[in-house]
């Protein structure tokens, strides 16, 4: 009997595991390979050229022109390691590309000497958040894996030049801050902090990709999206604070898909947006989430508060929309334009009961996607209740005011309306290892209070 | 043989049916006026009778004929006489009433005949349509010529456009309507040259070799020679064809032409005319004035070229001028022309924009589909100015020498005004999104060329040519400005318009030039020898060529300033934009940049030729020819950019042999085989990144030159005067055919480029009919042709996904069926020609598109033009051109049926098709005096 028994316990036990972690079936840890460290870069003179190894604790090290990391090799900066950029250089990624910040000890990509400005309502021509005074970090096709942990990347968005373009196959004008063209590879942002850019702050061309628990601020001063991905890009972007984004915070579309690379799918759950998409000159753009053609995926228990648009769902062309799901998403209007848009009119976003506010309570019956609506009834209501942030905006300020967070606390006071009223049910798509160092370091589930602020601590941790 | 009998057939029905041929009671005095010498009828030769006091005179027709009718009895005196001829001996004929037609063909000797044989044969009435017949017939390849009284009495202005009337050439017409480039065969221009007095020339575009046909104005030309085999003497890069334009030459005696004509363009009836003002533009940029470091401010820039002004009724006008004679006892020859026209041209365009990739709705993939719809004016000036000399210096009868100048140089001043309505936004309800877009253009383009050639008859037996070349050709597009302009319009729900918000979106400021120059030296041989009781001709030979070609390309995106305020926007005056930061202001290239390079390209080849009898009727030509190509590029991108230069060589051996069987003395056989290359052209070599229309187009290194096998075979037919028959058969296997791919990158953006596909074919049959009845004239050629072509292209999947499938398909701009039709009316007594041209062009492809079946199609498309020449006085007459009489659209379609789409679109009316494109030209007409001595 025993020797019966063994079998059928070892069958049990084989089932439940395979049934609890039914999930896991998603997750791939594909092995790479990684040259262990070369020796220590050293800080005496500024960098530039080919560069490798390891950027060492507490050091401060200088870009004194481009630095390019080849195909087989590996940068890797150890927490509490200082970067200033000269010369609008840029970091040129061919290899692997590692920044281990910690909480306790932050890594700084910046500009030394940029004084930040906390003005509201200055013009972003005043603003050197918006100079572009250095490149970014640059992924070629080649590069495999970029891993961002607790890392501030600041003042970026220097136009390439001819020789970088050339390098990472685009125009010598384009000046996105972080870019990654690898669907074979993998991207990692956790934890970090952008700060001005003028384009696109992340823009994923495709990669899997894992993008949590990050800060955006004053990202583009006429255009320019916290991040873009288009086609061939999978993965989850949750947990991430944007303010005064000049267009989207999140957008997502299936755009230039690669041969052999797999359809755009993004999930998407508790991002906060404020004050988003003003600084998009051209109509119709900007504010929050954006789905745009071909891509599916989700997006759920995210917070909008005083953004141009609300989550759009994109038309010519649409993205997937029999696959892409949303609802238990939250928006708060100061003003009668802006909760004119909750709903971005001549698009195809479906209100759901789970909204808030609730769709039933201003939407006419009759009501049908894309139509125009008086959002009146919703203007100012459901307030949100921030740590520190006082809703309605006064003191005359504008709506696009506030793109910074300085003193703001986004964090929620207990009885906030946004407390609890998540979905915990929906899965992050994970498509990278987790690791310490090679992969994402902790894959926060979804949470049940809306926006990136959790009240039991987890969630966005700035 | 069936073919001819039928044809022979053909051509007596026609005869009868023109009445020409009719029987009569006598009293009728006939005959033919020819040249002695080449047996060229001499339409216009004046016949004149004579009996006691009764005198006539008839000029003779077109074919050379003459007829006195109602004579009575008795005994006539006749002679003739034509400029330019020794007047002709005075015959007697004797009318009875009982004979019938009594036939007097009279030859006439040419009064400079003795010269024209020390000088190159055919010489003789080189321009008229019996010396391009005669020079097709006794041609060692073959080709097709029109000749200058052909050219002269076409309703076309340019070389670019009179090309399409020759057999098997089709034109791609640029943005306003005129004829660009040629297409021979259906082989794309990049797979044919351009040779001026067999030289060949540089071109001023800013990527290619070959040249816009429309920088030649056609009243410059002797002839125009479209070349479609080669001999191992001739340059082994014309795997279409090769365009002999053949300048004139000076004269035998005195010569004065002096033209000027008027016209204008029903287009700009319906809208005004719309031009910039040009005074202001900076011939160079920021970076070329204060170096490449200096940060540009918006201050640098002028709006004056941004500034419209609107002209009614613009006038063309057209001025031409051709002087030559010959002093020193005839020994020096000396001709200048010059030619001048400025014309107004437009057109107005719709387009659909595709989406950059197809869509899915789930369950079908690679759906077509428009991001935006454009609404385009155009309007462009165009001058041209033309001047072409040539010295000849005849020692003695074995020695010759010859200096040649040419230059051209075109100015283009072009207004492009859109209206884009963003289909990418819903307009329902909503707001909808048109931006204006204004584009002032200006292009300058030369080109020189300057030939000295000596001839040497050294011995009986061996004959030296040398020819040395200087050209160089320019271009320059100095500022091309444009900006762009939103507009919001706030739609009721009833779709009306309530508001418009207008504000600034971006300025773009770019300066472009390059240039191409070439020294080339040539020596040629001919020995002439007996073996095994056969004349053999050798020739042997070569030439070198050093090319420099440089480019510079530099673009500055400004954005409305101060940035991330919303500009309302006024005028273009009142509106202020600046760069987003110092970098953006230095331009596209703060170094100098991949698109700023230089290159050379070396070229030796060598020919070893021969020419024989191998019977009595059949003419044996063959040999082999080396060429030797060396390419450099040099861009000073940095250290680290793969492909910042290159060096590429290749050597190819290029055989050829050409059989000419005389089935009699009008009637020819050829059969042909020859080996061609096709060079790719450095903006197709240099790896630069140049924004295209829809994508970048990148530029390609390890690209090989395109090799093709080609076979021929014509039958001709060449019954007298001006008239023939051609029936033809061709066959090109292309190897390393150039097509351009989407680079199938791992991310990034998607590129195209040019890339080598494995093989391509292309045949075709060509027939051609020329035939003149009296004074009408008729004359049609048909080409059908197919070729095709594999080539991988991309599909969307309907789950989203993207593969790689292969399409076979026509190669680009080769259409299936082309053809030309004209009716001429030549009354010399009179003076008066008519000519009535119709052009035929079958579907072909006009765009590419990278991906499976969503190639941009140009529907079929027919022109009818008109064209007369009418004596006023003596040495006066009017003439007249009007063109596109029927006001024929140019279409551009998709073969994928508009009522399956998801979109709704307007203006769609053919079932299963969409279209996308459409460009109206209406109707344009010139008319000027032309003084003639």
């Amino acid at each position: 009997m025993k020797k019966i028994l063994l079998p059928i316990f070892l069958i049990i036990v084989a089932i439940s595991f395979f049934g609890c972690k039914k999930w896991d079936t998603i997750h791939s840890n594909v092995y790479t390979y990684l040259p262990p460290p070369a020796s220590p870069i050293s800080d005496a003179a500024p960098l530039s050229g080919n560069i490798k190894g390891t950027m060492l604790s507490g050091k401060t090290y200088i870009l004194g022109a481009d630095v390019y990391v080849l195909p087989t090799d590996t940068l890797i900066i150890q927490p509490g390691v200082t970067v200033y950029a000269t010369n609008q250089a840029g970091i040129i990624v061919e290899g692997t590309f590692i920044s281990l910040g910690t909480q306790a000890n932050p890594n700084w990509l910046t500009v030394q000497g940029i004084i930040k400005i906390s003005t509201p309502g200055i013009a972003p021509a005043s603003d050197p958040a918006y100079a572009g005074t250095w490149k970014g970090i640059l992924a070629t096709a080649s590069c495999k894996l970029m891993v961002i942990k607790w890392t501030h990347i600041e003042f970026t968005g220097a136009a390439y030049g001819p020789t970088v373009a050339a390098a990472v196959g685009l125009t010598a004008t384009n000046n996105y801050s972080v870019i990654f063209q690898n669907y074979n590879g993998c991207f990692i942002m956790e934890d970090s902090w952008f700060y001005g850019s003028t384009n696109d702050c992340v823009h994923i061309y495709s990669g899997k990709i894992d993008i949590m628990r990050n800060t955006f601020e004053k990202a583009g001063p006429s255009d320019g999206d916290c991040i873009n991905v288009a086609g061939g890009t999978v993965g989850t972007m949750a947990y991430n604070m944007f303010i005064g984004t000049a267009s989207n915070g999140q957008r997502v579309a299936n755009k230039n898909i690669p041969v052999g690379a797999p359809q755009t799918n993004i999930v998407m759950y508790n991002s906060t947006f404020v004050n988003g998409g003003f600084l998009q000159i051209q109509v119709g753009h900007g504010g929050s989430v954006s789905f745009e053609q071909g891509a599916k995926g989700m997006y759920y228990n995210n917070a909008v508060v005083n953004c141009k648009y609300g989550y759009r769902v994109g038309v010519n062309p649409t993205p997937d929309t029999a696959n892409l799901k949303y609802g238990n998403n939250y928006q708060y209007a100061d003003s009668l334009s802006v909760a004119n848009q909750f709903y971005p009119v001549g698009y195809l976003a479906k209100p759901q009961p789970t909204d808030i506010p609730a769709p039933s309570t201003y939407l006419p019956a009759n009501y049908t996607l894309g139509a125009t609506y008086n959002g009146a009834p919703v203007i100012q209501q459901n307030n949100p209740l921030f740590v520190n942030y006082p809703l309605p905006v006064t003191g005359g300020i504008p709506l696009d005011g506030i793109r910074y967070i300085g003193n703001f606390n986004f964090h929620l006071q207990a009885q906030s309306p946004l407390i609890g009223k998540g979905n915990t049910t929906i899965q992050p798509l994970v498509v990278v290892p987790i690791d310490k160092v090679y992969g994402a370091t902790e894959i926060t589930p979804p949470g049940k209070d809306l926006g990136c602020y959790q009240v039991d601590g987890t969630g966005n941790q700035h | 043989m069936l073919r001819i009998l039928s044809f022979r057939r053909y051509y007596l029905f026609l005869f009868l049916l023109s009445g020409f041929y009719s029987t009569s009671f006598a009293q009728i005095i006939k005959g033919k006026i020819f040249d002695a010498g080449t047996g060229e009828p001499l339409t216009g030769a004046t016949v004149k009778i004579y009996q006691g006091d009764f005198k006539a005179s008839t000029p003779a027709k077109l074919d050379g004929s003459y007829a006195f009718k109602g004579l009575h009895a008795g005994t006539y005196k006749i002679k003739a006489n034509f400029v330019g001829y020794l007047d002709s001996k005075e015959y007697e004929l004797t009318v009875k009433n009982t004979t019938g037609d009594l036939t007097l063909n009279i030859l006439l000797q040419n009064s400079s005949s003795q010269l024209n044989e020390v000088t190159i044969t055919g010489q003789a009435g080189k321009q008229t349509d019996r010396s391009a017949r005669s020079l097709e017939q006794s041609s060692n390849s073959v080709e097709n010529i029109l000749s200058q009284n052909t050219i002269q009495l076409l309703p076309d202005v340019t070389v670019g456009d009179a090309l399409q009337r020759v057999s098997g050439v089709t034109i791609q017409r640029s943005n306003t309507g005129e004829g660009r480039y040629a297409i021979i065969r259906g082989m794309d221009q990049r797979y044919n040259t351009t040779l001026v007095n067999g030289i060949q020339i540089p071109s001023p575009d800013d990527k290619y070799r070959f040249v816009p046909m429309d920088i030649f104005p056609s009243e410059l030309l002797e002839r125009l020679e479209v070349i479609k085999t080669l001999t191992p003497s001739m340059e082994g890069d014309a795997i279409g064809g090769t365009m002999n334009l053949v300048m004139k030459s000076a004269p035998d005696h005195f010569l004065l032409n002096v033209n000027a004509a008027a016209g204008y363009s029903f287009l700009f009836s319906d809208r005004p005319f719309s031009a910039f003002g040009h005074s202001g533009i900076n011939d160079k940029s920021p970076a070329e004035m204060y170096g490449n470091d200096y940060t540009a401010t918006y201050k640098d820039f002028t709006t004056s070229n941004l500034n419209y002004h609107n002209l009614s009724a613009p006038v063309n006008s057209q001025y031409g001028l051709t002087i030559g004679d010959r002093f020193l006892n005839n020994k020096l020859g000396v001709i200048l022309s010059a030619s001048y026209q400025n014309f107004y041209r437009g057109s107005n365009s719709d387009y659909l924009v595709p989406n950059p990739q197809p869509v899915s709705n789930g369950t079908t993939g690679n759906l077509p589909f428009f991001s935006d719809a454009l609404s385009r004016q155009y309007s462009t000036q165009t001058s041209l100015t033309g001047i072409n000399n040539k010295i000849d210096y005849v020692f003695n009868s074995k020695n010759k020498i010859s200096l040649y100048n040419f230059y051209l140089h075109q100015d283009e001043y072009q207004t492009r005004i859109t209206a884009d309505t963003i289909l990418g936004i819903q307009s329902a309800g909503g707001v909808k999104q048109v931006n204006e877009e204004y584009r002032s253009e200006t292009t300058k383009q030369s080109i020189y060329n300057g030939t000295l050639k000596g001839e040497h008859q050294l011995t009986n037996a061996l004959h030296l040519t040398w020819t040395g070349v200087y050209s160089i050709a320019k271009r320059d597009v100095p500022d091309m400005a444009t900006y762009t302009v939103e507009n919001d319009l706030h739609l009721n729900s009833a779709g009306a318009v309530t508001k418009i918000d207008s504000s600034a979106l971006s300025m773009d400021r770019r300066w472009q030039h390059n240039s191409d120059k070439d020294l080339t030296g040539y020596l040629d041989l001919i020995y002439n020898t007996h073996i095994a009781n056969h004349d053999v001709e050798f020739s042997f030979g070569g030439l070198y060529r050093h090319k420099t070609r440089t480019e510079y390309d530099n673009d500055y995106s400004l954005q409305p300033s101060p940035i991330g305020v919303i500009q309302p926007f006024t005028t273009i005056d009142n509106a202020q934009f600046g760069f987003l930061n110092t970098n953006a202001g230095m331009g596209s290239i703060n170094t100098i940049s991949l698109n700023d390079y230089t290159a050379t390209e070396n070229i030796n080849s060598e020919y070893l030729q021969f020419k024989f009898n191998l019977l009595e009727k059949l003419q044996v030509l063959g040999g082999l020819r080396a060429e030797n190509t060396w390419d450099n590029y040099n861009t000073t991108a940095g250290i680290t950019v793969n492909e910042r230069s290159g060096t590429i060589s290749y050597l190819d051996i290029l055989p050829s042999l050409h059989f000419k069987y005389e089935l009699s003395d009008d009637q020819n056989l050829r059969l042909s085989y020859y080996e061609a290359i096709s060079r790719p052209g450095f903006g197709d070599l240099v790896p630069t990144n140049q924004p295209g229309e829809y994508f970048n187009l990148e530029g390609n290194p390890n690209l090989k030159p395109t090799t093709a096998d080609n076979y021929d075979f014509r039958y001709e037919l060449f019954p007298g005067g001006a008239d023939q028959f051609l029936l033809g058969a061709f066959y090109k296997d292309l190897q390393n055919p150039i097509e351009y791919f989407t680079a199938n990158t791992v991310g990034a953006t998607q590129v195209i480029q040019p890339q080598n596909t494995n093989q391509a074919i292309n045949y075709g049959l060509e027939a051609l009919f020329t035939k003149y009845f009296g004074s009408f004239g008729f004359s049609a050629n048909y080409t059908y042709t197919h070729s095709s072509v594999t080539t991988s292209k991309r599909y969307y999947n309907a789950d989203g996904t993207a593969s790689t499938v292969q399409q076979t398909r026509p190669l680009q701009g080769q259409a299936d069926n082309v053809g030309n039709i004209s009716f001429l009316y030549k009354n010399t007594k009179i003076g008066l020609d008519i000519q009535l041209a119709y052009v035929y062009t079958g579907e072909r492809i006009a765009q590419v598109s990278p991906y499976y079946d969503l190639d941009y199609w140009d529907r079929p498309n027919g022109q009818l033009d008109f064209s007369f020449e009418k004596t006023i006085f003596k040495h006066f007459s009017f003439y007249g051109k009007v063109n596109n009489l029927t006001n024929a659209a140019n279409s551009v379609f998709l073969k994928y049926p508009y009522q399956d789409l998801e979109q709704k679109l307007s203006a769609q009316d053919v079932k299963n098709e969409t279209q996308v494109e459409k460009d109206l030209y209406k109707i344009s007409f010139l008319g000027g005096l032309r003084y003639k001595f």
